[in-house]
């Protein structure tokens, strides 16, 4: 049975239990994925995945529920599943249908050409022979190659119907080096590399990821002690990434994030502005429509150190007497309408990575960051993460450092920001979501090493 | 679910192009939660999962196809896909499928699925109302009652035919407290492969009140000094360490393909001598068991180190092969839409001799670090990470006060010699562990350890 189909039994069902509004969101992914060792292929996957969730609401209240499949008795028990939910619910803000006739950014999705099996075997084995023509590669070097069409409808009572088409393809290649001394020391890096398979760069991806990995073979411990920090474009993106969800509106409104009452006041150092944008240039997803299905904007989130705005959706932004910002979101397609940005991104500041180690003159580059989802309490905006990166010495990059702890606080980072670079930014994540951010340094920040 | 003779021609169908194995994995799962929010029901999350994953072996290679649509015409389009996939050969072999019954040890009294949603919330409410009642500095409590009815289906080229279905329950209550401006966070989240029954033993109302009493005693805490130092790591889910630290660098997924630091140590001492470390998924009713893995193989016990010497990986049927060894009833993937691979199930340091009390007077200063938070680790290099959610210092041999905002980090073949106190209290904790075949539920576990140095992260 096709999604139209299941659409009319599902309808069919509500009138019978009196049933007004509802809507039908539903999402499907078709992904392709071809790896690589040892120059043979070793995995070939091809998954076809997705579902449809219902929302109705009864007595102002959604109920939700979601299958994957699709067929006259799971339709049918689809819609008495979600009024179930929908009976015990007590939150007082209401959720609301988006109605036919809004406007929406034309976007152009659907940019890449989908690679045949074929194709994306040869990109897998060129992964491998780039990465072994690498300089210190030993055995263990992976290649992957994916692609992948993702198909979002969401129709409604009120009439809404909207349809999108995206594909994306691109490849990992991950390296593994060592010093080569018998039982010596390994090192890992990975790149990945999004657009057309046959356009893709993968000799410059392979030795930027053995580059990268060489670079921290020999690490000794950091100091421990309070100095300067210049955080990488891709560690502060990861911290960004992390604390996204402290300019939510609905963390905020269930009490989960500091910046309650603060929109208007200045939470960053005047440096600092902070954009959410759908339709970012290199985003391999850009959004014309929301969750919800509201159309999406670019904005500040943050501009010149104020907070201008926190992301809503339709409910958080009625609850605080707003509009949505277009930030409804599913973190898949059985969830509830929450929130996310599409690309958060820091705008560039004025200075150069090398600038910014000048600037700090003795401290660390703070490279990559780990256990996240652990060593940061995003209510508190306390953090303490395992990181690697290099020491800073008289102004230089100097030797790599590993196995060391950066502890702050996320808040008082974004108040104590006094640089921020101009590093080019790299290409983000295949899904809408993504961070990025310029290198930037940070006074004062606690190390801990030996 | 999927009758033997659809299997059979489904099997048939996908080793038609010369696979020299072949397996279809189909499940219908029931995924259901409500939420709970100051007090109040904010969401109820209901999700059915269901569909199919084919998969077949041709040496080291592997393809796996997945389909949402589980009639016959559906299965055997999938099937096509994957024997195309594979290779371009003609093969006929014929295929007949025996069901294998288990005991199932894990048996379950009260399906939740049987339970109104009104029931859940009452529940629910106690659990969320003690937190919040517990103490004036409690500004924000949340609260989740989950659970999964996951039903499996694993049918091989090899003749296997069976059948699982697992369900777990588990309660979830965070709170926030703020104590002069501070504020921070604290957690209960227990679970089990066990139905409502599991409420018999655990008090909704007690997992409320240490949720708020850990928060409470974290918002008053001062920062963890930074340093490397000894660290006491408590019982249950302190076993954290061992699982990021170890555990996934046993796996075979990073085993066969020689990236971690214990490829070729089998029979080496890797750990301190008091160090015996087992992962168990036969364990009844426990929340990172299973009959069978997603591979059909039963689950084993694994001692994977004894008195500190390395003795068995978690190992796959897929990266068997390239390693040369059985599987070991570790295969395990989230849905059908992950390609399954070695995972842990519930993994733990054994009791040892020390006590309790000797362990912290062994210390004359450092960190107790009794609740942990999660952790992550790159299998490589070893290095791994994990927070700590309540901590004291210790001094002189005597815990005095807490501290918050602690992480340890190090390396894991440079940590696991010194664990060297090991004491006998044994307790488990619940956690979700995600890597490349999705977000699966594991225990980890030990008794009080001593690590005599390690780095802490604090400021």
């Amino acid at each position: 049975m096709d999604f139209q189909a299941f659409r009319q039994i599902a309808a069919e069902e509500a009138a019978k239990l009196q049933i007004e509004e509802y809507e039908l969101y539903y999402r499907l992914e078709e992904n392709t994925s071809v790896s690589a060792f040892r120059h043979e292929i070793n995995n070939f996957s091809s998954a076809s995945e997705g579902g449809v969730c219902l929302r109705c609401l009864i007595n102002g209240k959604m109920g939700y529920a979601s299958t994957q499949q699709l067929s006259d008795e799971s339709a049918r028990a689809l819609v008495h599943r979600a009024a179930d939910n929908a009976a015990v619910l007590e939150t007082a803000e209401p959720e609301f249908l988006v109605g036919a006739g809004q406007s929406y950014e034309a976007v152009s999705a659907s940019r890449v050409p989908l690679p045949d099996a074929d194709s994306m075997r040869k990109t897998a084995l060129d992964g491998q022979d780039a990465l072994y023509a690498q300089q210190s590669v030993i055995d263990g070097c992976e290649t992957e190659v994916f692609a992948g069409r993702t198909c979002i409808a969401i129709h409604n009572s009120r009439g809404l119907s909207l349809e999108y088409e995206n594909t994306v393809s691109g490849a990992f290649v991950a390296a593994v080096v060592s010093d080569g001394k018998p039982d010596g020391e390994k090192a890992n890096n990975y790149k990945i590399r999004l657009g057309q398979l046959d356009k893709l760069d993968l000799n410059a991806a392979a030795s930027e990821a053995a580059a990268d990995a060489r670079a921290t073979l020999g690490a000794g411990v950091a100091p421990t002690g309070s100095m300067p920090v210049v955080f990488s474009s891709k560690a502060m993106a990861q911290l960004l990434g992390t604390y996204a969800g402290i300019f939510s509106a609905e963390n905020v409104q269930k009490g989960l994030s500091l910046l309650k009452d603060k929109e208007g006041s200045t939470v960053a150092a005047p440096i600092v502005t902070l954009v959410d944008d759908p339709f970012y240039d290199k985003s391999a997803m850009p959004m014309p429509f929301d969750a919800e299905g509201s159309p999406t904007r670019r904005k500040n989130i943050i501009e010149n150190g104020v907070l201008t705005t926190l992301l809503y959706n339709l409910r958080t932004a009625a609850a605080a007497g707003k509009t949505t910002t277009g930030n409804g979101a599913k973190t898949s397609y059985d969830a509830k309408v929450g929130i996310r940005p599409f690309t958060l991104y820091l705008v560039n500041g004025p200075f150069t990575q090398e600038q910014l180690l000048q600037k700090a003159q003795n401290g660390v580059l703070i490279d990559s960051l780990g256990g996240l989802h652990a060593g940061a309490n995003t209510i508190s905006g306390d953090f303490s993460l395992q990181s690697s990166g290099f020491l800073i010495e008289n102004g230089q990059k100097t030797a790599p450092v590993r196995s060391f702890t950066v502890a702050g606080n996320f808040f008082r980072l974004l108040e104590g920001i006094s640089a921020v670079g101009n590093d080019p930014l790299p290409p983000t994540s295949i899904s809408p979501t993504a961070f990025v951010s310029p290198s930037v340094l940070v006074e004062g920040l606690s190390i801990a090493g030996k | 679910m999927i009758s033997k003779e659809i299997c059979e021609r489904v099997l048939q169908k996908a080793a038609s192009t010369g696979a020299d194995y072949a397996e279809l994995f189909a499940e219908n799962t029931l995924n259901h939660s409500v939420n709970l929010v100051g007090g109040k029901v904010d969401s109820v999350h209901d999700a059915q999962i269901a569909g199919a994953a084919v998969r077949v072996f041709l040496g080291l290679r592997s393809v796996m196809a997945t389909t949402v649509d589980t009639t016959e015409a559906g299965l055997l389009r999938c099937a096509q896909r994957a024997a195309e996939a594979l290779a371009q050969g003609k093969a006929e072999i014929s295929i007949t499928l025996r069901e294998r019954l288990f005991g199932d040890i894990h048996p379950i009294q009260i399906a939740p699925a049987s339970v109104a949603n009104a029931d859940k919330v009452l529940l629910l409410k106690d659990a969320c109302s003690a937190a919040s009642g517990y103490h004036d500095a409690v500004v924000q409590v949340t609260g989740t009652l989950l659970d999964v009815d996951h039903h499996i289906l694993i049918a091989t080229s090899e003749g296997l035919w069976a059948q699982d279905r697992q369900i777990r329950t588990r309660l979830m209550v965070n709170a926030v407290a703020e104590i002069n401006g501070e504020t921070q966070t604290g957690g209960c989240h227990p679970g089990a492969r066990r139905g409502m029954e599991l409420f018999e033993a655990v008090d909704p109302k007690a997992v409320g009140q240490e949720a708020a009493r850990q928060a409470v005693t974290m918002a008053g805490a001062g920062y963890c000094p930074a340093g490397v130092m000894p660290v006491a790591i408590g019982n249950g889910f302190g076993g954290v360490i061992f699982h990021e630290a170890c555990g996934h660098s046993l796996e075979a997924s990073s085993v066969a393909y020689g990236n971690s630091q214990f490829c070729g140590k089998l029979g080496e001492k890797i750990a301190h001598e008091k160090v015996t470390a087992i992962d168990d998924g036969t364990i009844p009713n426990e929340w990172g068991s299973v009959n069978i893995d997603d591979e059909g193989t039963p689950s084993h016990r694994n001692v994977l180190i004894e008195n500190g010497v390395l003795k068995s990986y978690m190992i796959d049927k897929f990266n068997g092969r390239r390693m040369g060894m059985p599987p070991t009833g570790n295969a395990r993937r989230e849905s059908f839409s992950y390609v399954p691979t070695s995972r842990m199930t519930n993994t733990f340091i054994a009791p040892g001799n020390d006590k309790n009390e000797d362990i912290i007077a062994s210390i004359e200063y450092g960190l107790y670090a009794k609740e942990m938070g999660g952790g992550s680790v790159n299998p490589v290099t070893g290095e791994f990470n994990f927070s700590v959610n309540e901590g004291y210092l210790i001094r002189n041999g005597k815990v005095c006060e807490p501290v918050r905002g602690a992480s340890l980090v190090g390396k894991g073949s440079e940590i696991l010699p010194k664990i060297d106190m090991v004491g006998s209290d044994l307790a488990c904790g619940q956690g979700m562990c995600g890597s490349s075949s999705g977000s699966i539920p594991t225990n980890v576990g030990q008794p009080l350890i001593r690590v005599s140095s390690i780095t802490v992260g604090g400021r």
